[in-house]
């Protein structure tokens, strides 16, 4: 097996430190493509910009900002939220089950562009019947553990 | 609109319904309140370590008319939700790989008797194994040490870290000891899974594996001109253990022939007339800051669950030994048990 | 064989049929997979025995695998990981109003693709676990990386999807160098904080579908929400609709396609969703006109989900005839078994010869009873589209949630991973980098290291590739072929572009 020690190909990787050694042929490779899309890519594309042809991204685009940052802000509290109120019902989901209710309604009303009374009723609806279908079936029927 | 209250209505019921459906946790009389989730230390739902948890728990959930439930979240994660409910609704099973881990030094392995409380220990898979290919040399561990010790390399393939370690580590220790120096003819090929431990013996990448009875008895009766063909050689189990399992075995080899494999007719050397065997444990570990009122409610439940005798023939019907220890024993017994290897692997690394 | 017919009663038949439908409503929702399915009935096994536990266990294990095309198509997000190259094509078709007819092509492909495994591990699943093992970690390295070289033909940009594709590896390799895949056990790419929550690094699902599905929310939410989910055209014109013909001329693609399935499903360690990433390269690269795929093309489906459902018969070779699981669903199943104290291994299929076939006529009845179930409740699964935003997108993160919660049983840092690979999507789009690569890279990652370190570990020397065997010339010889195509196709497709731009 060691007979060939001395081609270019061998190598030897310490099984201490063999966790690294796939990471640095990427870190590598990754570097390498990198300064290939800077002088390929980014470079022209910088220099459209300049002429006026292009867009910077996120700064040169128009977004709704109102819903993007409150989509953001929901997803976080949501997050947060379902294992804060979990902690308190230990493993009976009841954490998901009433932070859901919560977000469903909440983002529902944010994505609505006209708030009609009937639109929002059926938000309202939905916000409380999928949690919990999604509860019963999961929680309760399935036996699965939910926050 | 008429439609849409009739939903709502509908919809409000059944929500009404859906909680009242949940139990109600005052139910239970006991320290233990509310629904009971049981993390294991291991990710698999087919492992062993799975199938003896839930096996324990359904016991456990009936008798003391609980919610139980027994999630495979993987040590680390098992771990940290211990670590973070100290109210008794988190619980944990795992076997010796918790201080084995820890002992060989792997991260992430905490030392378990002081970061928390051992509870009671419920099975032994006696299954663990080192087999070598059907046509091998080697006809017994004898002919391993002493091939060892006049030079030849021995190859080993085992999951490092841990339970599959701890046999290798063992057989070099004696190795040190019967032919100083030579211990360094064993070496560990480093692999994962138990398929890639079969491949490695396929393919001659290895003279010795570690596998499991249940793992590869099929391939130990496969005919020697098969590639696939293996022969036990090993079985790290205390005889003691091996007594207990059912009289035909598992498969088509009997008790009587496994026992040939184990203890006292396989000799693996601590020094002394010490002889190496290892049982892997089974055993639930709780939060440090529990209270201790549910650690002694777990022992009465499990100790009146043991003395009716069902769940024995639940565990030996899937070939695992029933093994109960209240608390306090099953600390002391595997406290011991850790300080024991603790010297083996300590010797290795000199 | 009497003992068979006589298991076979209408329980099994019920039990089936019940196991294909809940099967098919798991692989529906995202997040939520085969496995999970397969993994929260184990428990119910116990009580109906191992005949009747096998054929709830199977029907759902196929219903699974199949429903994870619907979110594929009608919603960008795959359902279970290895439907993600059926977005590719399915997507774009939905959004030209297809989507019912996208769903009707993966359906008859699925059906296909599943019957040609069953046939092949009824007939030579012994002979095939004996070829299998010929496969050793270097040629299970070359077979990631023949999928891996996928991303060459697939990215617009060949070097902006290589780019793409390096940093889902690299991904991918956060956590731990998992002792269970016989690494050290060490973590590395992070910070010492970070090592309670990405021990084991990301999980592949929560990965999935915050970068499908998270980050479409996100970008929608940018772009102030519009009305209808497209253009709200679910009724299409007639030349628009599904009929056979789509098949002709693709059955190459469709036997070619299963055969790749079943293969790689019987690899263990390789994964399943490395088997419809790799039929899909395998149409790119050989049939005659490749241009429209990643645009709507039916042959993109086809090639997707007959090789997907090709995965359960091939699976289960190693499983039946090594006692190994071919994929994350078989290692649950293999609890089944066990469950009721039966062994797998070599001599399973021989000794018990009536589970065997029991297992057979579950499988394949499964199948028809995905076909039927699916075939003519999708006209109105399609409708799905019609749902006014507001109400969609909330339940999509809701089920999500739940997916990514419960893909680990119960791990709350994994509905965070939603959220951060959510906003890398949504970063990542905007600055031009490409998904599909990237994501590929990250599936595939994992093990394309363990097996090239382990390769190397073991010969010492990279030589050992391409000296290794037969079977690993082969395999050079298609990586090599699929990359001189890719860069030829993507030659041809510039000069086309430059004619229509002078």
């Amino acid at each position: 097996m060691e007979s060939g020690t001395t081609s270019p190909l061998s190598v030897s990787i310490d099984f201490q430190t063999s966790h690294l050694f796939f990471p640095h042929i990427i870190n590598w490779t990754i570097g390498l493509l990198f300064v290939l899309v800077l002088v390929f890519r980014v470079v022209p594309f910088l220099k459209k910009v300049k002429r006026g042809e292009r867009a910077l991204p996120f700064i040169g685009e128009s977004m709704d900002g109102f819903r993007f940052v409150g989509t953001l802000v929901l997803l976080v509290a949501y997050f947060y939220l379902m294992s804060v109120v979990g902690d308190y019902f230990p493993y009976t989901g009841y954490g998901f089950l009433f932070t859901s209710i919560g977000f469903l309604f909440l983002m529902s009303l944010l994505y609505m562009h006209t708030r009609t009374k009937r639109k929002i009723i059926v938000a309202g609806i939905n916000a409380l019947l999928a949690p919990a279908l999604a509860w019963v079936v999961f929680a309760k029927l399935f036996y699965i553990t939910l926050p | 609109m008429k439609t849409s209250r009739l939903t709502f209505g509908l919809v409000g019921s059944a929500f009404m319904a859906s909680l009242a459906l949940a139990p109600i946790a005052a139910a239970a009389d006991g320290p233990l309140r509310g629904n009971v989730r049981v993390v294991i230390g291991s990710t698999s739902t087919g492992g062993d370590t799975y199938q003896n948890a839930s096996i324990v728990v359904d016991a456990l959930s009936k008798k003391l008319d609980l919610n139980m439930k027994v999630d495979a979240v993987g040590f680390s994660s098992a771990y940290r939700a211990l670590d973070r409910d100290p109210r008794g609704n988190t619980l944990m099973i795992f076997h010796d790989q918790s201080y084995l881990g820890h002992l060989y030094g792997v991260e992430g392995y905490k030392d378990p008797f002081t970061n928390y409380t051992v509870g009671p220990t419920i099975a032994i898979n006696p299954g663990n194994a080192y087999l070598v290919p059907k046509d091998s040399p080697y006809q017994s561990l004898d002919d391993i040490i002493k091939a060892a010790g006049e030079g030849k390399t021995i190859r080993v393939a085992i999951q490092p870290g841990g339970v599959s370690e701890i046999g290798y580590t063992a057989l070099k220790n004696a190795i040190r000891i019967e032919h100083p120096g030579a211990e360094d003819n064993l070496v560990a090929v480093n692999t994962g899974s138990q398929s890639d431990k079969n491949q490695l013996l396929f393919d001659d990448q290895a003279d010795l594996i570690n596998g499991s009875v249940q793992a590869n008895e099929q391939y130990t009766r496969l005919p020697e001109s098969d590639q696939k063909a293996m022969r036990f050689i090993w079985l790290t189990a205390t005889s003691e253990t091996l007594q207990q399992a059912p009289e035909n075995g598992l498969g088509q080899t009997d008790r009587a022939t496994l026992l040939e494999y184990a203890e006292p007719n396989v000799k693996v050397t601590m020094g002394g007339d010490k002889n190496f065997a290892f049982d892997k444990e089974f055993f639930f570990l709780y939060n440090k800051k529990m209270n201790p009122a549910i650690i002694k409610q777990i022992d009465d439940t499990l100790e009146e669950i043991y003395a009716e005798g069902a769940i024995q023939k639940v565990q030996k019907k899937s070939f695992f030994i029933p093994d109960f220890k209240p608390s306090s024993k099953a600390q002391s017994h595997l406290k011991e048990k850790a300080d024991r290897y603790e010297t083996i692997i300590e010797s290795i690394n000199k | 064989m009497m003992d068979v017919l006589s298991s076979l009663d209408i329980t099994f038949f019920l039990l089936t049929a019940l196991g294909a439908l809940v099967g098919i409503i798991f692989g529906a929702i995202p997040g939520m997979t085969a496995t999970m399915a397969v993994a929260v009935c184990l428990p119910l096994t116990y009580a109906l025995g191992l005949e009747h536990g096998l054929a709830l266990l199977l029907g759902l294990y196929v219903g699974g695998i199949s429903g994870g095309m619907v979110p594929a198509v009608l919603l960008n997000i795959p359902g279970t990981p290895s439907s993600i190259t059926t977005t590719f094509d399915g997507y774009p078709m939905a959004q030209r109003g297809e989507g019912e007819r996208a769903l009707r092509i993966c359906i008859v492909a699925s059906l296909v693709g599943g019957l040609i495994s069953a046939v092949v591990l009824f007939w030579f699943a012994p002979m095939l676990a004996e070829f299998s093992i010929k496969f050793s970690y270097v040629e299970k390295f070359l077979i990631i990386l023949l999928a891996l070289s996928v991303i060459a033909s697939m990215s617009s940009n060949m070097l902006v999807g290589l780019f793409s594709g390096a940093i889902g590896i690299w991904l991918s390799l956060i956590g731990t160098y998992s002792l269970s895949d016989g690494g050290n056990g060490k973590t590395r790419l992070m910070f010492d904080f970070m090592e309670p929550y990405l021990f084991e690094g990301f999980s592949l699902l929560p990965v999935l579908i915050g970068i499908f599905g998270i980050s479409t929310v996100l970008i929608e939410a940018e772009r102030g929400i519009s009305g209808g989910l497209k253009g709200t055209n679910v009724e299409v014109s007639k030349e628009k609709r599904f009929s056979l013909s789509v098949f002709k001329g693709g059955i190459t693609n469709l036997v070619r396609s299963s055969f790749i399935g079943t293969f790689v499903g019987m690899l263990p360690g390789v994964g399943g969703s490395a088997a419809s990433v790799l039929a899909y390269t395998q149409e790119k690269n050989l049939s005659r006109d490749s241009s429209q795929m990643g645009k709507g093309a039916p042959q993109g489906l086809i090639a997707s989900e007959s090789s997907n459902n090709a995965l359960t018969g091939g699976a289960l070779i190693p499983l039946l005839s090594l006692g190994i699981p071919g994929d994350s669903t078989t290692a649950v199943l293999i609890g089944a078994f066990t469950l009721q104290g039966i062994q797998v291994g070599p001599l399973f299929i021989p000794e018990n010869q009536d589970t065997w076939y029991v297992m057979m006529a579950a499988l394949v009845f499964a199948n028809f009873v995905m076909f039927f179930l699916m075939f003519y409740a999708i006209k109105h699964i399609a409708k799905v589209v019609l749902v006014p935003k507001y109400i969609l997108f909330p339940i999509i993160v809701m089920m999500c949630v739940i997916g990514a919660y419960a893909i680990n049983y119960g791990i709350m840092f994994d509905v965070w991973t939603l959220l951060i690979f959510g906003i890398i999507g949504y970063i990542i789009q905007k600055i031009g980098l490409e998904v599909a690569p990237l994501i590929i890279g990250f599936i595939l990652g994992g093990s394309a290291e363990v097996y090239f370190v382990k390769s190397l570990e073991s010969f010492g020397t990279y030589s050992i590739f391409f000296t290794k065997s037969p079977i690993a010339v082969v395999l050079w010889g298609l990586i090599a072929a699929s990359i001189a195509l890719s860069a030829f196709i993507g030659f041809k497709s510039r000069k086309r572009g430059m004619r229509n731009v002078s």
